[in-house]
């Protein structure tokens, strides 16, 4: 079983925090179109092609800024390279590109889930991100979506951003559960050092809320959400029972993913098991329309004892957690005297919980990194 | 006919002494043009980038007269900076004349006169000299008035001399063999010969350069140390050319070099008298004194790993330096280390920078202090040169601190900062002069603790540079003096304890907690971060338990991303120190140890 990434890397702006790879030129979609059906045709017949393609998602960049012809095109390349037995193929989309007609178009290319990049539906925050779309068009897509022959579809959210009152969140989160979503991710706005707001924070035109206001945001978001029925099962990611998403579910959980398009990162096991290996094309379209996806950009090989760390770093954001048994089998990774003890400090703390798993709790899930961090320097 | 003559060069740094050096081996033929390496007495990198003679040096050079006349003249490098009174003293001993080098644009500075009133009173031969008289900033007149107010010459006297261009060099070196008067030649007395220098070199083990005051010294003589009574042979004795050049004796009067297996550099101190075994001097040469460090810091590696490393490093300076002392020591913040002692604050800004640059040791240094005198309650008096070492407060008498007198020489302009900054240092204003030039001399009694640590440079930056300090150990005195410690959560962190003035205590606390506030990562936990005095907790901060610290998003790409830093952050994890529960990252230290006197 493994996974497609499709990077797809336009944008009609730049979101002022946002740190993928895109362009703000439009010229070369099609160029772009036409070499990644190359690319896809470039593993014909190789062992990426005999594990069952499981998940096919489309992210960016904004996909949404490809007509529903072209999404089908590269759809059709897919299938006639891969075996795909899909459950769940995703397009992220931008509010602002959504219409009737385009919500039908790219359903009938064959996407069957939809992530749409609302953000918030405050004005003022908005313009702060620096998003293409207003607040009528966040609201007047959601409806479309919900008109749609899209049951399954997901909305982000953006929270804990400089000077946002839990009052504005509230409300953000309010309104996204009229639209009775089955499925949100809502993030915490990271300051990334090369974006517009990295940028700004650096030249201390910004200051970034402090860490215990974030964490008031995220304690809403959570209970907010729960009351709706819809639960957090990862750090920013919160279902309706039985809605989680797989593919994102599937990079936890180190099943194998195959990235296409400038900038996409790829995982995938040794044969044997002992090893992964990690690669990724370079983030730059000149490069790839001139086929430089054919040599990884950057790649590296993962040990038993990187891959163990790894999982648990992935393993502990989700509310499953990780179990011992799993990081024993598959891994031969098991716990320190040093480390277990840190660990029963945690529970006696109500941080974590350990029995088969070991899970964070969402006073742990909070400080994820540090306690992390904390358990392999033990 | 007594054709030796022994002299040395007063001057401040930057006055030139070392190109008018150069110039006089050149004209000797000491040292060929081609040889020549620019300002050949200071062999150090480190000295030749701050342009200071840090060890003290000696050449002997063949002179001719114009009449045919043949002298030979042994020059004596004397150290340049404050910190080596001692040393300057000795060298001066060793000679029967000076050469005072005044830059003529520039003037005298305090250090010099130090230097000079030294000179004069061991009778030594003045020849005073305006160097640098080529350049266009030169005011002779001026300058040469203030020679003549110190020391009392006819302005006629002072030879007009450039170093650059060679102009008045040869006049120069005629003065010296007419003024400066020839050694006793007491060759029948018992040996004498005063160390006034000592090298180390990796295959003969330490080389004592002596002056011989009295007697004759031979190759193969038993001799002795006068101070610690240690015997050897003398296995090679030679004169200093630019090359070592051995020979059989060295005679009364004469200057060179003793080389008798002395492994450890320890053994061979300046000042001491070397004599000979059988038909021992009675008394040694007076005036020597052990050396005594003045300054102690705390030297800890960076990396724990570097430990070895760091010992080996300092056990070879010290080969090189025997002023500088150490032990080992453990801090329980900052690891295994060494408390070292210097004769002053350049000398520890010299060790330190040699660490960095030839051994390639990255240290924390702990803030300077001097070394205290404590009256316990119980009546004993101990020596306490570590502030975490201070008894409790309750065990305490009293605290005494040593005292300096200072001297500064600045131009009138700066008199209201220089008062200003010795006044702010619990100075105690003694005295001022005015000088030539529109230049005064101010005197104040200072604690020395508060300058050791970054005086100089504020008195530098307060007068734009044009400062000079000359300083002497006058006594110790009783002081209002506390131990102030720094508590994570109530743990100690010894390396941040230091002792201040009670009235600076609070100020300093409050300042210390605000930079770590700063500096200490947000834990699991609440940190409290205080200044006390024994139990008495003077100033707090609080670093706020950590609420939040989870990567938003954590897909694709995002991993590789977040694993790279994962490892990163495990390193900058091993770094850390830990106090108590709490762990500082090393910059907290480093920024907390640099903060200057304006944030302290």
């Amino acid at each position: 079983m493994a996974g497609l990434y499709i990077h797809i890397p336009f944008c009609k702006q730049a979101c002022s925090y946002c740190d993928f790879y895109f362009v703000t030129q439009q010229k070369y979609k099609q160029e772009f179109v036409d070499e990644l059906i190359r690319e896809i045709y470039s593993h014909k017949d190789t062992r990426f092609t005999t594990d069952p393609i499981q998940t096919i998602y489309f992210g960016g960049g904004t996909p949404s800024l490809l007509t529903p012809a072209q999404t089908g095109s590269i759809l059709e390349a897919i299938y006639s390279v891969f075996d795909v037995q899909a459950e769940e193929i995703t397009l992220e989309m931008n509010p602002d590109d959504v219409t009737r007609d385009f919500l039908s178009g790219v359903k009938s290319a064959g996407i069957d889930r939809a992530s749409m990049g609302v953000q918030s539906f405050d004005t003022d925050l908005l313009n702060f991100m620096h998003r293409a779309h207003t607040s009528g068009e966040a609201l007047r897509c959601l409806e479309l979506l919900q008109s749609s022959d899209f049951n399954v579809f997901t909305v982000d959210l953006i929270y804990g951003n400089p000077g946002q009152s839990l009052e504005v969140l509230e409300k953000d989160i309010e309104t996204i559960l009229q639209f009775d979503p089955p499925h949100i991710s809502a993030y915490s706005l990271t300051v990334e050092p090369q974006t517009r707001l990295g940028k700004q924070v650096k030249l201390g035109r910004i200051v970034p809320p402090e860490d215990d206001k974030v964490a008031r945001h995220f304690d809403l978001v959570v209970n907010k959400l729960k009351e709706a029925g819809i639960m957090q099962y990862e750090v920013s990611n919160y279902a309706k029972p039985g809605k989680e998403a797989i593919h994102n579910s599937n990079y936890w959980d180190h099943v194998n993913y195959l990235g296409l398009g400038p900038g996409a990162h790829s995982f995938w096991w040794e044969e044997d098991l002992k090893t992964a290996h990690r690669w990724s094309n370079k983030p730059d379209l000149r490069s790839y329309l001139k086929q430089e996806w054919e040599q990884p950009f950057e790649q590296e090989t993962l040990n038993m004892q990187a891959l163990a760390e790894e999982r648990l770093m992935l393993g502990l954001r989700t509310r499953k957690g990780v179990a011992s048994e799993e990081l024993k089998s598959r891994y031969q990774f098991s716990f320190s005297e040093e480390q277990l003890q840190y660990i029963d400090r945690l529970s006696d703390e109500g941080k974590a919980i350990f029995d088969q798993n070991l899970r964070l709790t969402t006073k742990g899930l909070k400080i994820a990194d540090t306690i992390l961090l904390d358990i392999l320097t033990k | 006919m007594n054709n030796i003559r022994n002299f040395c060069i007063i001057a401040h740094i930057d006055h030139g002494k070392s190109t008018l050096a150069d110039r006089l081996l050149q004209k000797t033929g000491a040292i060929s043009e081609r040889d020549m390496k620019e300002q050949m007495l200071d062999d150090m990198d480190l000295e030749r980038e701050r342009g200071i003679t840090i060890k003290s040096h000696a050449i002997r050079m063949d002179y001719k007269r114009p009449n045919g006349e043949n002298y030979i003249f042994n020059l004596i490098d004397t150290p340049g900076h404050v910190d080596f009174a001692y040393e300057v003293s000795r060298a001066l001993k060793a000679c029967e004349g000076a050469i005072l080098v005044v830059d003529a644009a520039q003037g005298i500075e305090a250090q010099t006169i130090s230097n000079l009133y030294q000179a004069i009173e061991q009778n030594l031969e003045i020849i005073p000299v305006l160097n640098k008289i080529d350049l266009p900033g030169a005011d002779p007149e001026n300058i040469g008035q203030q020679i003549v107010d110190l020391i009392g010459c006819d302005y006629e006297d002072i030879l007009h001399v450039s170093g650059k261009t060679g102009e008045g060099v040869d006049e120069l070196l005629e003065e010296i063999v007419d003024k400066v008067p020839g050694p006793k030649r007491e060759e029948d007395k018992p040996l004498r010969a005063l160390i006034f220098d000592s090298i180390f070199n990796t295959y003969r083990g330490s080389i004592a350069y002596v002056r011989v005051m009295e007697g004759v010294l031979r190759k193969g003589d038993l001799f002795k140390f006068m101070s610690n009574l240690e015997e050897y042979y003398a296995e090679e004795i030679g004169y200093l050319k630019m090359k070592q050049e051995p020979t059989k004796e060295l005679r009364a009067g004469e200057v060179g070099y003793v080389i008798g297996s002395v492994k450890s550099l320890q053994d061979v101190r300046v000042g001491d008298t070397i004599t000979k075994v059988d038909n021992p001097a009675k008394e040694p040469i007076p005036g020597y004194q052990e050396a005594k460090p003045m300054v102690f810091s705390g030297i800890f590696p960076t990396d724990a790993d570097d430990f070895e490393d760091l010992r080996a490093a300092l056990e070879k300076l010290q080969l090189n330096d025997a002023s500088l002392t150490y032990e080992p020591e453990t801090s329980k913040a900052l690891g295994f280390g060494f408390r070292a002692g210097f004769l002053g604050l350049l000398h520890m800004e010299i060790v330190q920078e040699r660490l960095d640059r030839e051994f390639d040791i990255d240290i924390i240094t702990t803030v300077p202090n001097v070394q205290y005198e404590v009256e316990l309650v119980e009546g004993d008096r101990i020596q306490v040169d570590n502030p975490s070492q201070m008894p409790a407060v309750g065990d305490i008498e009293a605290i005494y601190e040593p005292y300096i007198k200072a001297s500064i020489i600045t131009p009138a302009d700066y008199i209201g900062p220089v008062m200003k900054l010795c006044q702010d240092r619990r100075g105690i204003y003694v005295n001022q002069l005015f000088m030539q030039n529109n230049r005064v001399e101010i005197t104040y009694e200072l604690p020395m603790a508060e300058v050791v640590f970054d005086f100089y440079d504020r008195l530098k930056s307060g007068t734009r540079g044009y400062a000079s300090l000359d300083y002497e150990f006058i006594e110790y005195r009783k002081g209002d003096l506390v131990r102030l410690d720094i508590l994570l959560n109530g743990d100690q962190v010894d390396a941040l304890s230091s002792i201040t003035h009670r009235d600076k205590a609070y100020h300093l606390g409050r300042k210390v907690c605000a930079k770590l506030k700063e500096l200490i990562p947000q834990q699991q936990f609440e940190v409290a971060v205080q200044a006390a005095i024994g139990n008495r907790v003077i100033a707090r901060d609080t670093v706020r338990a950590m609420r939040k610290d989870v990567t938003a998003k954590c897909y694709g790409g995002d991993i590789s991303r977040k694993r790279k830093l994962l490892e990163k952050q495990k390193e900058g994890k091993k770094r850390m120190k830990q106090v108590g529960t709490v762990e500082i990252p090393q910059e907290a230290f480093l920024a907390v140890l640099s903060m200057d006197e304006d944030d302290r």
